[in-house]
């Protein structure tokens, strides 16, 4: 029993960190990430199965994790205000060749990385930006100026 | 059978920024986010701190140290430890412990089952049941004289143990098990 507890509550507290943690701009993983990433998997990973390495365990723990996956996404759907909760939202970064500096600093993002998303939309330089949006998966969309937005 | 419908129309629930752009950002809720989140952040320092410091096991705060009332035994041990980690209770004996060149050790139940016992340092040469533990004996001559008990304890709970020489004051204490 203990076990599936440890699986339960160890799948919330990481989706929790994570969203502490905060959404970093782009939308590939960088090595940065990928060490946060792999590290906490494995750390929380070692303590979820303890010594219990039975196959048996080992596949209620995957059940117990879907099924909190499932409650989670269901709940989202269910209530706005706990998706927004567990999501975020849609942040203006860059608006009307104006930054919005508060959210640059809080949310950790750098104008280069604006930049570097409005590139990849094949702008060469900010004024052709009309506005820049940190999604809440930690993509930058970028609408160029009268035209049609296109996700980053 | 279906009751949801497979279609339904478009509507305005996503906020527009200057009648243009649907984004859906809500800056009362993320200004209140990022003061949740600068809590948590201190929140989580502390925990750090006090994980250091050794309140949830293996740090200064943890570590205890009892003498029984005659001075026969000293027990160093740690009063907070965690499931399934390992920690050493060592026992420092006084002069009026060895009787017979031999010294006879007893110890409470909890230390052996609650508190995982997994190795006593050096072996014993008799281990007795009965009274509630386990009584050892070892082979003594003078001191200084160590015993070791390699501990792991399998579930978190508070636990009281009773360990002393046989015969003389015991010393009692408290370990706290953290999950």
């Amino acid at each position: 029993m203990a076990a599936v507890v440890r699986a339960f509550f160890g799948y919330f507290f990481l989706v929790m960190i994570v969203r502490i943690v905060g959404r970093r701009p782009g939308k590939q993983m960088t090595p940065f990430e990928f060490v946060l990433i792999f590290f906490i998997g494995g750390l929380a990973l070692t303590a979820i199965v303890g010594d219990e390495v039975s196959f048996t365990n080992a596949i209620c723990q995957i059940i117990t994790i879907g099924l909190a996956h499932y409650t989670l996404a269901w709940a989202r759907t269910k209530s706005s205000r706990f998706a927004r909760l567990v999501d975020g939202t849609p942040l203006i970064l860059l608006e009307k060749k104006e930054w919005r500096a508060q959210t640059l600093r809080f949310q950790r993002v750098n104008q280069d990385d604006v930049l570097a998303s409005a590139r990849d939309s094949g702008l060469k330089t900010l004024d052709q930006v009309d506005r820049a949006v940190l999604e809440r998966n930690g993509e930058i969309s970028i609408s160029p100026m009268q035209a049609t937005p296109r996700k980053a | 059978m279906v009751t949801e419908p497979f279609s339904k129309p478009v509507k305005d629930s996503v906020a527009k920024v200057n009648n243009e752009i649907e984004v859906g950002e809500n800056l009362d809720f993320q200004r209140k986010w990022w003061r949740f989140e600068n809590v948590v952040w201190v929140f989580f320092t502390l925990i750090i701190l006090l994980d250091l410091a050794g309140l949830f096991g293996r740090g200064p705060i943890a570590k205890a140290e009892r003498r029984s009332a005659d001075g026969t035994i000293d027990v160093k041990y740690e009063r907070i430890e965690r499931t399934d980690s390992p920690s050493i209770l060592t026992i420092d004996f006084g002069p009026s412990a060895i009787q017979d060149g031999k010294i006879t050790l007893y110890v409470s139940q909890s230390l052996v089952k609650a508190l995982g016992t997994q190795r006593v340092v050096p072996a014993p040469l008799e281990t007795r049941i009965g009274n509630g533990g386990l009584t050892y004996s070892f082979p003594a001559s003078r001191l200084p004289a160590t015993v070791d008990l390699a501990l792991e304890p399998s579930g978190p709970g508070v636990y009281d143990f009773t360990i002393g020489v046989v015969g003389a004051a015991p010393v009692h204490a408290k370990v706290f098990v953290v999950p």
